[in-house]
């Protein structure tokens, strides 16, 4: 019996599409199985970013209206093996489908599959409450900035009142120079409000906006930062101990411009 | 400051006879007797309770007084409230303007007031309220998180977002917080929104309405 994870924010553009294609795709890696769900019906993009579009042929809604099996309507990642993409209908709308509906789905995959990771949309609304129906946990995605924290707060209590726990944070495109010139909210900052656990911080990386393009997910690219980020996350999924390394911001040579800084 | 010896007062649980500090027995009484034959209307069988600032009385004056409202004037006294200089809300130790904040004080003894206490972050878009008494929070409130009280808001933690103290107009009512970093905060009609990107000052703050009807934030001692 695997588990169903629903990544989460409230605030749009703030990664929750890249982080599903790309910890889905760590975890499949990992030898992991899983299945990528993408809930945000009307306006799906999961499939884009995984360079899968020209593959869907069914969605979800048509595995709610009986039109296809489940089983069917699972889009086998090109890359990767064990890895699957229940795509989102776009002509449909979010309140075309209910929580039980949802919840359905995840109950069946979750039988089948490892991880099974729901690409939640924005908002608050139906869509979010959809999405996290069937979730046994949740990770929130939240950038450094101040409505992105306050939206994911807002959302960190509507999914404590659902029960879903544990409720692990991810901090996406957090750019250590700019935390070092006091331009930027520091990983501490986040936390500090937020009050949840860290599973990890993924760094600004141009690499992310050229893979979102190619719809080839970061994590297959060596050496970048943002894709050594997830693989990181990915492992502390699988229960490996990992630890988060320090961005710059808080090394030592910065504690020590900061406390001079706070002597002015 | 009010000289009148004896003060009768109606609040939600009841009359109050209440007494001023520094007083013989004999004073309180021909005070009491000029008081109620001034009214014109008989108290006969109503409750009363008594209320002293400090105790002016010796506890046979007082039993002696209770005889005499009983026999006297047919009352009867439900309880006898003494109010210690250190139950005195921190409103009457600071120079304020309120002349109301006297009898205010008295509205309240301090000794049986309702707290509820809750164990959360209060997030944004979450409320937590109290209209009967105190909240004390075991957490933070966060930005867009609000705390409303009829009497004092007590924070163990940061508050980052709204509180409202003495929600039904006890002007008295504080709120203290070991981070007060509010987005707002208000208590009674008085608001106050402190300027934006304040850093946590490191030691605990009290916020109360002090002179000239504003809201000022001190550091938080002792009450
Ligand atoms: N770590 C990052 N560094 C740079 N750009 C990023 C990063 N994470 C996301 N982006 C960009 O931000 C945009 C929004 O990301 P997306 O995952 O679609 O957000 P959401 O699903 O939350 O709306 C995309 O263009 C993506 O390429
Ligand atoms: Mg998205």
């Amino acid at each position: 019996m695997g588990k169903v994870i629903v990544i989460t924010s409230g605030k749009g553009g703030v990664g929750k599409t890249t982080s599903t294609a790309n910890l889905g795709t760590a975890l499949a890696m990992l030898d992991k199985t899983v299945v990528i769900v993408d809930a945000d019906v009307g306006l799906r993009n999961l499939d884009v970013v995984m360079g899968l579009e020209s593959r869907v042929v069914y969605t979800s809604m048509d595995v709610i209206e009986k039109r296809c099996e489940l089983s069917k309507a699972l889009v086998k990642d090109r890359r990767v093996e064990n890895l699957m993409l229940l795509a989102a209908s776009q002509r449909n709308r979010k309140d075309d489908i209910r929580p039980e509906q949802m919840q359905d789905i995840c109950e069946k995959l979750k039988e089948d599959y490892d991880f099974v990771l729901i690409d939640s949309p924005a908002g608050i609304e139906q869509g979010f409450h959809n999405a996290a129906a069937g979730a046994d946990e949740a990770i929130i995605v939240t950038t450094p900035d101040l409505s992105a924290i306050r939206d994911a707060d807002r959302i960190i209590g509507l999914l404590q009142n659902e029960g879903i726990e544990p409720i692990n944070l991810v901090i996406n495109r957090l750019s250590a120079t700019l935390v070092r010139k006091g331009n930027m909210i520091s990983k501490n900052d986040v936390l500090d409000i937020l009050n949840i656990d860290l599973l990890g911080v993924i760094p600004e990386d141009t690499g992310v906006i050229a893979s979102t393009n190619r719809g080839v997910p970061l994590v297959h690219t060596e050496r970048s930062p943002g894709a050594e980020a997830y693989m990181r996350i990915a492992r502390r999924m699988t229960g490996q101990r990992v630890p988060i390394p320090d961005m710059r911001e808080d090394s030592f040579l910065d504690q020590i411009a900061n406390w001079f800084s706070k002597k002015k | 400051m009010d000289n009148t010896i004896v003060k009768l007062r109606g609040y939600k649980d009841g009359l109050h006879l209440i007494i001023n500090p520094k007083v013989s027995l004999k004073e309180v009484e021909t005070a009491i007797h000029e008081l109620l034959s001034e009214m014109n209307q008989s108290l006969s069988g109503t409750s009363i309770q008594i209320d002293m600032m400090t105790t002016p009385l010796t506890s046979d004056d007082l039993k002696e007084l209770e005889t005499h409202l009983t026999k006297s004037y047919d009352l009867v006294v439900s309880g006898v409230n003494v109010l210690d200089e250190k139950d005195e809300s921190p409103i009457l130790a600071a120079p304020t303007t309120h002349s109301i904040s006297e009898e205010l004080s008295l509205d309240t003894p301090m000794h049986v007031e309702n707290a509820q206490v809750v164990r959360q972050t209060i997030r944004s878009g979450q409320t937590t309220s109290c209209l009967t008494g105190s909240v004390i929070l075991y957490g933070d409130v966060n930005p867009g998180g609000e705390v409303i009280a009829s009497g004092d808001i007590v924070v163990l933690g940061a508050l980052r977002g709204s509180a409202h103290a003495g929600a039904n107009g006890r002007l008295s009512s504080v709120i203290i917080a070991m981070d007060l970093v509010p987005l707002q905060l208000q208590i009674g009609t008085y608001v106050n929104r402190p300027p934006l990107g304040q850093k946590p000052r490191g030691y605990p703050e009290i916020a109360r309405v002090g002179a000239e009807d504003i809201i000022i934030v001190e550091e938080f001692i002792k009450f």
